[in-house]
Parts: structure tokens; sequence; C-alpha cells
């Protein structure tokens, strides 16, 4: 019992100490605090900013055209005084190259990402999917000048007048492969497109596919399922919601993609019913006017910004939400 | 055998020949680029790259040193403005906004900047910064790097530090150290890998970065280091260099790109080195 | 109200107690009519008992029964979370726990905490332990080894580890890093040191190592011990809680509580009819 008493005299002495060490502290740990949360609020600001920098930008353009802009087919920047600038062409054009692009990317990149989870052989699996996930972050660049160097001359000549020539006679589909055929088409740019998102869509999938509980997929086996029953049946309903979020994130890169599409896409403000005709998308229409734009044609240019902007912000929502809704699947 | 099983097991067949060929389809694309990337740009690589400066319209000579150099700069400058906020950012989410409702709407907005138009973050600053400031600048280019940045950063921070266990946080508590310390000393630590790799591939995803330059930075065709004037760089040079009526400029447009890809390769790669080495441990 | 145990019967009780002599011990912490709440769910019911000074008390109990989460009270852990809050009276030397003006840190530095899983830090072995007394002293280098040294010495891991004290502790083994814990949370000095389970996770020799060190603690400290284990409950301890559905069926002498129960739940769960 002597020597307990000992440290229990210390200790009594212990709390001021302490208190002094910790009070030294006191500054510093409120501040770390606010600074977090003040970065968590320049977050929400960014956007604020974005959205708000985007409006007084376009409001020139806005007050010129209102909601005419929307449905305007002609762009002619160079009328003076007053030029006529409409937003149809280059929305028709982002939709369109999109549209194209995820229907050539989307059953491939599942295709893929099931055959990653699924068929492939272990060796192969882990040097592939490395494989695809360096890919998916190659700057978008790269794919373009690619697409304009390489790609764009082989399809104009070897598949393009193959095709426009099959569909020679048929309804409709004539109208949509009509020649002739160009470097600069709207095809060619979804194909550069589909190319780029590809590893995206894959890798995204392969790790939505990977949340399936093995016990899940195992029970299904333990009744005969075949790979594929297995798929249809347990993987891809399981997945359902994760992988439309896939989709829609990928949607959204597409739609706002810039520098895949700029170099091949031809930047003409025409809509004609042909896919391999040249077309534009507003962010290539941005990059290739932006710099040499002044007055309400810049302001038009910036509008056509917060068009893209205010569209790839809704598909982009939905696809968080459905991406959360997978997330509390899990949870539960 | 059941005419049944025979029906399913061929469905089984076609779907997985489907499955490969998408997969060999997918990937020889994908070769293909790499192919031509490689073989175009090693062409063209040559100690003047490295030395001499953004040739003039005609000239068969010339470099890129201006432009890596401006690359160099304007990346590290905005990931140098954008991780300390992006990090913050993440910690709050993580830590002490865990859940609170402002969190909620921080990680929404963060996610749908994380896949913003680069475009468009280009427009903003654009306006908010190019303007006001009277001219294209280096540091203009730097911002908007830095507003890509942010988003991959809060991600990756906050999915990190979500990774540290609450126990250790407890563990840390319970000695009695203020809740600062705790993230700063305890959670961080445990997480450095993890946070090391996310700015990494921030780093990665900007260094290749194009539109967001194409009206804030502008380029030069001259060594410039001074951040308020208009600075070269690679993303930049090679987009004016794609379109130009000379062999020799698109030459070096390629093998500009030959040293993106590889620097953003390494940083991947390096990345995930680090990414496999916390999971083994 | 299933029990009436009031800090009146504790006393009567502990100085009753075979097990702590003729001399009348202090109470250390005193629980008065404590309920706690995760958000709408009353998890603990009018709690009342008291900690004797230089004691091991445990509390037993099944899974669920409150026993973690009254030991999270004791050094107000649970306030890392929202939406919990506790509402009573927690004395801890007569000054009130639950006062929310309280300095958390400083309560924190007085009551210590060992985990079910151990939690070294992503440090050197060395820095774990100096890690918190750095934090709150500012001694040399030489001062410094010193109190590393004593405090690994204290947990019974100064032998093993004297040679490596810069290699992660991590790398320990799983009763090695434990002991780490446990050292770390001596080496602040605490009055009060809270066990969770502390050998759940740890292999029989392991265990009986960290029973020794608790038998050994309670010289200098005040030791809540919350365990699943009856034998250990019953190795370790001179007072022991039995608790069910967040309410304190019995609490007094181990060595009563376990040969003689006086309530009908406390003698089902002893003996294995239920838990």
């Amino acid at each position: 019992m002597t020597d307990m008493s000992v440290p229990a005299m210390t200790d009594r002495t212990k709390p001021l100490d302490r208190a002094r060490a910790l009070a030294a502290f006191k500054l510093g740990d409120s501040t770390f605090y606010w600074l977090t949360r003040a970065s968590a609020l320049i977050v929400l600001c960014l956007l604020g900013g974005i959205i708000i920098s985007l409006i007084v930008g376009a409001w020139p353009a806005i007050k010129t055209f209102g909601l005419e802009f929307l449905v305007t087919r002609r762009w002619a920047p160079q009328l003076s005084p007053s030029p006529v600038l409409g937003a149809l062409g280059p929305l028709y054009g982002t939709v369109v190259t999109s549209l194209i692009a995820m229907l050539i990317a989307v059953p491939v990149g599942i295709g893929i990402a099931i055959f990653l989870t699924e068929f492939c052989p272990p060796m192969l699996r882990r040097p592939v999917g490395v494989a695809i996930e360096l890919l998916a972050g190659i700057p978008s660049i790269i794919y373009g000048m690619w697409g304009f160097f390489v790609l764009a001359p082989f399809m104009t000549e070897h598949f393009m007048p193959a095709v426009i020539a099959t569909f020679a006679h048929v309804p409709v589909l004539n109208v949509i492969f009509a020649g002739p055929p160009s470097y600069l088409s709207l095809f060619n740019a979804s194909l550069v497109l589909a190319i780029m998102i590809l590893p995206f869509i894959t890798a995204i999938s392969r790790d939505v596919f990977q949340t399936v509980p093995p016990m899940l997929k195992e029970s299904a086996y333990g009744l005969g399922c075949t790979t594929w029953e297995v798929v249809k049946n347990v993987v891809i309903p399981f997945t359902r919601a994760g992988v439309i979020g896939g989709i829609m994130l990928a949607l959204g890169r597409a739609l706002g993609e810039t520098m895949a599409v700029t170099f091949i896409i031809g930047n003409s403000f025409q809509i004609s019913g042909s896919i391999f005709s040249p077309g534009t998308t507003i962010s290539a229409a941005i990059a290739s006017e932006f710099a040499e734009a002044s007055g309400v044609h810049m302001s038009a240019l910036i509008l056509l910004g917060l068009l893209l902007f205010v569209l790839t912000f809704f598909v982009l929502a939905a696809a968080r939400l459905m991406l959360a809704r997978l997330q509390q699947q899990q949870g539960k | 055998m059941n005419p049944l099983y025979v029906a399913r097991a061929r469905t089984d067949k076609i779907i997985r020949f489907l499955c490969l060929s998408a997969a060999a389809f997918g990937l020889i694309w994908l070769g293909l680029i790499l192919f031509t990337l490689i073989s175009k740009g090693f062409a063209g690589l040559s100690l003047a790259v490295f030395t001499e400066m953004t040739p003039p319209p005609g000239s068969k000579s010339g470099g890129l040193a201006n432009a890596i150099m401006g690359s160099i700069m304007m990346t590290l400058i905005g990931v140098g403005v954008g991780t300390p906020i992006g990090m913050l950012a993440g910690t709050y989410l993580a830590e002490y906004g865990r859940h609170e409702k402002l969190s909620f709407y921080v990680r929404f907005i963060n996610d749908i900047l994380l896949s913003a138009p680069s475009i468009v973050i280009g427009l903003f600053i654009y306006g908010a910064v190019v303007v006001p400031m009277g001219g294209f600048s280096g540091f203009a280019g730097s911002l908007a790097l830095a507003v890509i940045v942010i988003p991959v950063v809060v991600r990756t921070t906050e999915d990190m530090l979500l990774l540290v266990p609450n126990q250790l946080r407890e563990a840390a508590s319970a000695l009695g150290l203020p809740r600062s310390l705790v993230i700063r000393r305890i959670a961080y630590t445990a997480a450095r890998t993890g946070l090391i790799t996310g700015i990494l591939l921030a780093t990665a995803r900007v260094a290749g970065e194009t539109a967001p330059l194409l009206f804030t930075a502008l380029s030069n065709q001259f060594w410039n280091v001074n951040l308020m004037k208009t600075m070269a760089n690679l993303p930049v040079t090679i987009n004016n260099f794609v379109q130009s009526p000379y062999d020799y400029w698109r030459q070096l447009a390629w093998t500009g790109a030959l040293l993106i890809t590889l620097a953003v390769l390494a940083l991947n790669i390096i990345a995930r080195l680090l990414g496999t080495e916390r999971k083994s441990k | 109200m299933t029990q009436q145990v009031t800090d009146l019967q504790i006393n009567t009780d502990m100085s009753a107690t075979p097990a702590s002599g003729t001399q009348v011990r202090e109470d250390k912490l005193i629980v008065r009519n404590l309920d706690f709440f995760y958000g709408e769910t009353k998890a603990l019911k009018n709690i009342n008992l008291a900690l004797a000074t230089n004691t091991v008390t445990s509390f037993i109990g099944p899974s669920g029964c409150g026993k973690s989460t009254l030991l999270r009270i004791l050094n107000r852990m649970y306030d890392l979370y929202p939406g919990q809050r506790a509402e009573g009276e927690v004395l801890l030397d007569g000054q009130n726990l639950l006062d929310p003006k309280l300095d958390l840190n400083l309560l924190r530095a007085r009551v210590g905490m060992v985990f079910q899983k151990p939690t070294p830090f992503p440090m050197t072995i060395y820095e774990n332990i100096a890690f918190g007394i750095k934090l709150y002293e500012n001694l040399s280098k030489s001062e410094l080894d010193g109190r590393v040294e004593r405090a690994l010495r204290g947990a019974a891991l100064w032998n093993e580890v004297k040679d490596k004290l810069n290699a992660s502790g991590l790398s320990l083994s799983g009763g090695q890093q434990q002991r780490l814990c446990i050292a770390r949370t001596v080496a602040i000095q605490p009055e009060v040191i809270l066990f969770d389970e502390p050998c759940s996770a740890l292999d029989p020799i392991s265990t009986a190592k960290v029973e020794e060190l608790i038998d050994e603690l309670k010289e200098k400290y005040t030791i809540a011990i919350v365990t699943h284990n009856m034998q250990q409950a019953a190795r370790v301890s001179e007072f022991t809680a039995f608790m069910y559905l967040g309410e304190l069926v019995e609490f007094g002498p181990t060595t009563r509580l376990f040969t003689a129960p006086e309530k009908r739940q406390t003698q089902d769960y002893i003996t294995g009819r239920f838990g």
C-alpha cells in the first residue's frame, strides 16, 4: 500500500498539467475543423461559381435570342450587324454522336466485363483488367488524334463506301447512310468516342459485377445453371441499378467530351440525316470557335456551354442516384 | 441427352463466344492506338524535342521544350492548389461531417464535378479569371486544372479515410487526443498510401487535359516561366499541330502525345503499385 | 425496476467482501440513475453502481445487454457518434462526467481504454507509446526513453520488443499488439482503465498474459472489464456486475455472485441456461 501512494500523489497534480498541454491544441483543433468545413463549402461554391459565371457570360446571347436559340438551326456569326445563332445543330450532333457511341460501347463494354468476371481464364483476368484500367486513363486528345490520322481515313475509304452501297436502295437507311463518305463525319467521331468510353464502361461494369456475393452465384450454379444463366438471372438483376448508373456516367462523359471528337467531326452546323456527313457537337463548337469569337458570338458559345452543363448535370445526377441505390442494396 | 439441356448449353456457348469477341474487338482497337502512338511517337523522339522551342510556321526544326516545361509547371501548380482543398474537404466528409446534411450535398455535387465536361471548366475559368485579369495566362490554366483536381482528391480522400477502422480513431481518442490530431496523426498515417495514390491519379488525370487549357493558358511559342503570361503546354500544342499542314509539326504532335501518354501511364502504374502494396500489408 | 442496488448497499456489500479484507475502499467512479439512448432506443435503464478504487470490476451478460455501452459512457466514447446520449450521473472523484462542458480529452486521459481488437497506431512500437506521452508532457529524449521502457515493462512487453523498438507496431503478434495497447494506455498515467473484451481476439496463452497484467495493474489503477467469458470474470475481478437487456440485474463481490447469486436471472446465466 505504501508504494501505491506515490503514483497517487503524482496523479493528483496531473490534470492541471494536462489541461495546459491540451489548451495549446485548442486553437489548432478548431482551425483545422474550420479549414475542412470551408473546403467542403468551396466544393459547393465551385458548382455555384460555374453556373453563375456561365449565366453571366451567356447573358447577352440569352437576351438576344431567348428560347429561339434552342430551335434555331442556323449558325451565322459572320452576319452583320445582327448574327443569327442557334443551338440546334450542335445539340443534334452531341446527342447523335453520344447515342451512336453508346450503342457501340455499351454492349461491347458489358460483354468484356462479363468475359472478365465470368469466362476469362483466371491467369488472364488481372493483366487484361489492368490493361483496360490503364487505357481508361489515357488522355482523350490521344484518342482524338489517332481517330484523325488513322481511323477516319480507314473508315472513310474502306467501310463507308461499302455501307453506302449496301443500303443505297433501302428506304430510311439510305438516308442515314447517305454518301458521300467524308473524313470528317458524325460517324467517325462517334466511333472514336465509343472506343474512348469503352474502357470506362468495362471497368465500371466489372467493378459492379464483382459486388455480387459469391454465395448468390454459387447457389445458382448449385441448381445446375450454366454460366450465362447465372449472369442473366443472378448477376445482371442483382447489379441492374449499378450497371445503368455506370452507363449513364459514361453517357455523361460522351456528351461532354471535347478532344476526342473535335478533330474529326467537321465543325459543320448543318443538320443532315446522314451520319456519314460532317456535323458538330457543343464542345467541339466551343473548342474550335471560342478563341476567335467575340461579342454575341462568344456569348452564344458560352450559352452552349451552359446547355451542355445542364444536360450533363441531369445525366450525371441520375447516374449517381442509380449507383447510390446499388450501394444501399449492398449495405442491407 | 436432354434436348432442353442441349439448347441451354448451346446458348451458353454462343454467349461465351460473343463475350470473347467483344473482348477481342475492344482490345484490338486499344492495341492499335498504342501501337500507332508508340511507332509514330518514337520516330520523332530526339534530344531536340527536349531542348528546342516549338517551331514557327514552316520551320523544319524545333522541339517541345517550352511546352513540356509549361505542362509540368501548370500540372504541379494545379495539383498543388487543388490537393490541399480536396484533402481538407474529403476530411470533412469522412471525419467531422460524416453524418451531416451538408456532407450529403457536398458529396453529391462533388460526384457531379468529378465527371463534369472539362471544357465547361475552361469556360468557367475564362469568365472567372481570364476576363477579370485581362488576359490569358499560365496562372488561369493552373487554376482550371486545380478545379479538376479538387473533386478527384475529395473522392479518394474520403474513400481512403473511410477505410480506416473506427476502432483506431476510438483508440486515439481514448488517449485523450484532440480530434484534429486523431485525424492528422492517426487517420492520415493509416491512410497514407491511399492518399498518395489519390494525388497521383489526380495528377495523371490533369496531365493530359486539353480542353480547359484552350482558352485559359492558351499557348506560346517561346520559353516562358512567367505565370502571368500565356503559357505553352503539351496538350494545346498537340491540338494546334495536329490540324496543321506541316509534316514536321504533325510529327511533333505524335511525339508530344507519346510523352503525355508515357507520363500518365507511369503515374497510373506507380499509383497502382502503391495500392497493391497497401492491400498486401 | 428489477433491481434496487443503491450506493449504500454497494458500500455495505464491499465492506463485507472477504476479498477486500477489512479495509473500507473508496469509490472511484459512481454511476447514478444512468439511462442511455441510441436515438430513440433506450439501451441502458437506470443503472446504479460504483467502482471501488484499485479494484477490478467485471461486467458480464449476454451480447447486446449493454455492458460495452456502459463502459463507453465512462470515458464518453459515445460522444464521437451523433444521436447517442446519456442521462443521469457518472461521478469520477465526485465530478460529473456527463457534464456537457467537460473537456473530453482531459477525461479520456484520466480514463484510459483498451479495445476488443488490438489497435496499434500505424507507427513504430516506440512511437506508439511515446506519442501519447509527448502530447501532454515536454520531456527530454532520455526521460522519454525511460517512460517508454517503463510503460513497456509495465505491460510485460519490454523483453520481447526491446531490440526492435523501431519496427512497426503492426508487425507484432495479436497478443503483443494488445499488450502494446495496454502499455500505451498506461504510459499516460490514467486513473481508471476500461477493458472492452480485451481477450476476445487472442489465443489462450496471450489471454493468460493479459489477465496476469490486469491483476498487476489494479495495484495502481481502478479497472473495469467487459467480458463475455464468465471464467475470466471470476479469475480477474473482485466485483462483478451482471447485466441483461440494458438493466443491471445484480452487482456484488465476484465470489458471492458466482456462488450464491441473489437473482434468478443471474443464476440462469452463470449456470449456462441462457445467453
